[in-house]
């Protein structure tokens, strides 16, 4: 192992890539919690959300333009997050309508879930490989990216100081309306007993839809945020998708909190692992690690419940 | 449970995206098995009708590189077209292979199948190269690569494969020769993306390099999006210059990456990141001042190339030639100049028995070909990223400071 440049670089690393595991996998987990239903199509709302975000950040700012600056770069990232958060929400939203909710009213079986989840995802990314093209496409300079501080010797660059922060603020939010708010309280009603919430006057099928759209608008978001950094392209989301479920898992699915662990968790094994041993066994490291928390804690790290207080 | 998507869909991803081109291609082989029942004429004045196979990439990430080639093949076919003096008509029956090297057998059995095809511009793609070329050889179908550069596809007894450019023993050995003459670097990052062309490269590099006694260390990653932990360990290595043997899409990310953590040696990389989206993927301000090593030189500024830039604009709705571009042309010149001393008596087995004895004064270099199938005689050219455009600073020979 190399210094404490070395150690704090790679936790930096970790922790950037990790936060954007966490903003999807709470996808995973909450549509989990609500459905019992892996939705495996999540991987595309992120995709989508990252070209809804990319395209509208392309129309703002032109090939070869200038890169904006000071108040305008904070304008525009944020216009990019919100565009890619409206274009993810609304492709969960369509998801759920088209993909999920016919075979909820004839009271499919779980299988079938999974087959129109995977369905619903290969549509979508061949469809977008069809209309974006199939090169990678970058999300144009929104601000001078350069080092803006030096903790332990890393040098922390604006762009990850970006996807850091929003990142943050995401989850908190999210935590904050899971943990505090009725639309909350209603989800994690509906997550403990369906029927039961229903009874007592849940919506049911709102709650479901704003499960969806929750989970969507977070996609979206962190698809923009990835595309940041390693561009957007139609087969973007398998990689990303995997490995936040696995972080859902890891933290136990259908829990927020165990979500984010998880997530932050797995970005800081992957980028330790990447440079220790060899950069190609970084996947090899992280499922490893998966299987081997999972043996321990089969329910994962903070076991499963969304239902229980948070 | 993540095993059932995780096999499921990559596997449809290729299936899916490669449908549409195997209908067309089978669709293609349809029309011209019906001709050929038809008495082998085409509709065109009752001209022979001959076709040229094209295998390379032209969907997925690196398919920029196919497309230049594909385009290079269809200048040199319109042109022979438009020409009276020829006895036959040419048309191009294209299969797309992605670059990969698991889809090159399937793609070249397309080829192979259809019995009117004399000849074969491809496979783009080193893997995808050396996955093909069994079959072609079985078949006797001659094929010509304007690209592939992994040094040992010569080697391995294909008896009906040529290549217009030169292996990457030639290129690695001027890359490593700017890298110690005029880079001057002290220590060197050779890293690969552990493909057939990659790891070709790569060594001949390194051979170079410690010909000329520089320091180096060598490096693989297979293709991925993140490179943050490997610029990490780039910087944690303190070498002043990395030389990537890949393909743009991921030398676009590699940049990105050692450019976002302050990395501020000398980025290179070789024909496969020679393209344009390179600059787009990477962002112009990161891709700034990069190096890129090329056996190939720049159509677009060469003055004796004029004539070949004007033709592949018009034929190709305006679009500037590319990497490979050229090659392709040549490659498929000298076929088409074989059939043209054939007339209308060619064979796949007389097409392939005249091609070693091709002389052509081609575009990017004089086409005459060693016994193993190899282009005589090659120069290594550097480019550099200048203000967002990838420019020609000229041949390593007289880049070097003696």
């Amino acid at each position: 192992m190399g210094s404490a440049e070395q150690i704090s670089q790679l936790t930096i690393d970790g922790l950037m890539v990790g936060a954007l595991y966490a903003v999807i996998a709470l996808g995973y987990t909450l549509v989990y919690g609500v459905l019992q239903l892996i939705n495996f199509a999540h991987s595309e709302v992120f995709m989508l959300g990252a070209f809804g975000g990319l395209f509208a950040s392309r129309a703002l700012v032109p090939d070869g333009g200038a890169t904006p600056s000071g108040l305008a770069s904070a304008g525009l990232v944020l216009f990019g997050l919100g565009v890619g958060a409206l274009a993810g929400a609304t492709a969960a939203y369509a998801l759920e309508r088209c993909a999920y909710r016919p075979l909820r009213r004839r009271g499919a079986p779980r299988l079938a879930y999974l087959i129109s989840a995977i369905g619903a995802s290969l549509f979508a990314f061949n469809l977008a490989g069809k209309e974006f093209g199939r090169q990678s496409v970058p999300v144009p300079e929104l601000f001078t990216n350069g080092t803006v501080v030096t903790v332990f010797g890393a040098e922390i660059s604006t762009q990850s100081l970006v996807i850091a922060a929003s990142a943050l603020m995401m989850l908190l939010a999210v935590d904050h309306l899971v943990a505090g708010t009725r639309l909350g309280q209603s989800i994690r009603a509906v997550a403990q007993d369906a029927e039961c919430a229903g009874l007592m006057g849940v919506d049911v099928q709102k709650i479901i839809v704003a499960t969806f759209v929750l989970g969507g608008l977070l996609a979206g978001a962190g698809g923009f945020l990835y595309a940041m950094t390693f561009n957007a392209s139609y087969t973007m989301g398998f990689v990303p998708g995997i490995k936040a479920f696995t972080a859902a898992v890891l933290g136990g699915i259908g829990n927020v909190r165990g979500a984010v662990i998880g997530g932050l968790l797995l970005g800081l094994v992957e980028s330790f692992g990447g440079y220790l041993f060899d950069a190609s066994y970084k996947n090899v490291i992280a499922f490893a690690v998966l299987v081997a928390v999972l043996l321990v804690r089969p329910s994962g790290l903070l076991g499963t419940r969304l239902g229980r207080p948070a | 449970m993540t095993a059932t998507p995780r096999t499921l869909r990559p596997r449809s991803t290729r299936t899916s995206a490669r449908r549409p081109v195997a209908a067309m291609v089978a669709g293609l082989a349809m029309v011209g098995g019906l001709l050929a029942a038809c008495g082998g004429d085409s509709s065109d004045g009752g001209k022979k009708e001959y076709l040229i196979g094209f295998q390379g990439p032209l969907s997925g990430e690196s398919q920029q590189l196919g497309i230049n080639a594909y385009n290079g093949v269809l200048t040199a076919v319109e042109l022979a077209n438009q020409d009276s003096s020829l006895p036959f008509t040419l048309r191009i029956v294209a299969s797309d292979d992605q670059g990969q090297p698991e889809q090159g057998p399937t793609a070249a059995q397309k080829l192979i199948d259809n019995s009117d095809l004399m000849a074969v511009v491809g496979p783009v793609f080193s893997g995808a190269t050396k996955a093909s070329e069994p079959l072609y050889s079985q078949a006797g179908l001659l094929s010509v690569s304007p690209s592939a550069t992994n040094p040992t596809l010569t080697d391995l007894n294909f008896t009906s494969f040529y290549r217009v450019i030169a292996p990457d023993t030639v290129q690695g050995a001027g890359a490593a020769e700017y890298l110690a003459k005029a880079v001057r670097a002290k220590r060197v990052y050779s890293l690969d993306d552990r493909s057939e062309y990659g790891t070709g490269l790569s060594g001949a590099i390194e051979r170079g390099l410690e010909r000329a006694r520089v320091p180096f260390a060598h490096d693989g990653i297979n293709p991925t999006k993140d490179y943050t932990s490997q610029a990490t360990k780039i910087m944690a290595d303190g070498a002043d210059a990395v030389y990537y043997s890949g393909y743009y899409p991921e030398f676009a990310l590699l940049t990105k990456a050692l450019r976002g953590k302050g990395y501020d040696g000398v980025i290179l990389s070789g024909d496969g990141s020679n393209d344009d989206q390179f600059i787009r993927q990477a962002g112009a301000a990161n891709a700034e001042g990069t190096l890129i090593t090329c056996p190939c030189s720049d159509a677009n500024s060469d003055p004796a190339a004029a004539g070949f830039v004007a033709d592949y604009k018009k034929v190709n709705s305006g679009l500037k030639p590319g990497t490979y571009s050229g090659e392709a042309y040549d490659a498929t010149n000298a076929i088409i100049s074989v059939l043209r001393e054939q007339g209308t008596e060619a064979s796949r087995e007389s097409v392939l028995s005249a091609f070693g004895k091709v002389d052509l004064p081609g575009v990017t270099k004089r086409i005459r070909f060693q016994r193993n199938g190899d282009v005589e005689g090659s120069t290594v050219y550097v480019y550099q990223v200048k203000d967002g455009q990838r420019t020609v600073l000229g041949p390593v020979s007289t880049l070097v400071k003696p």
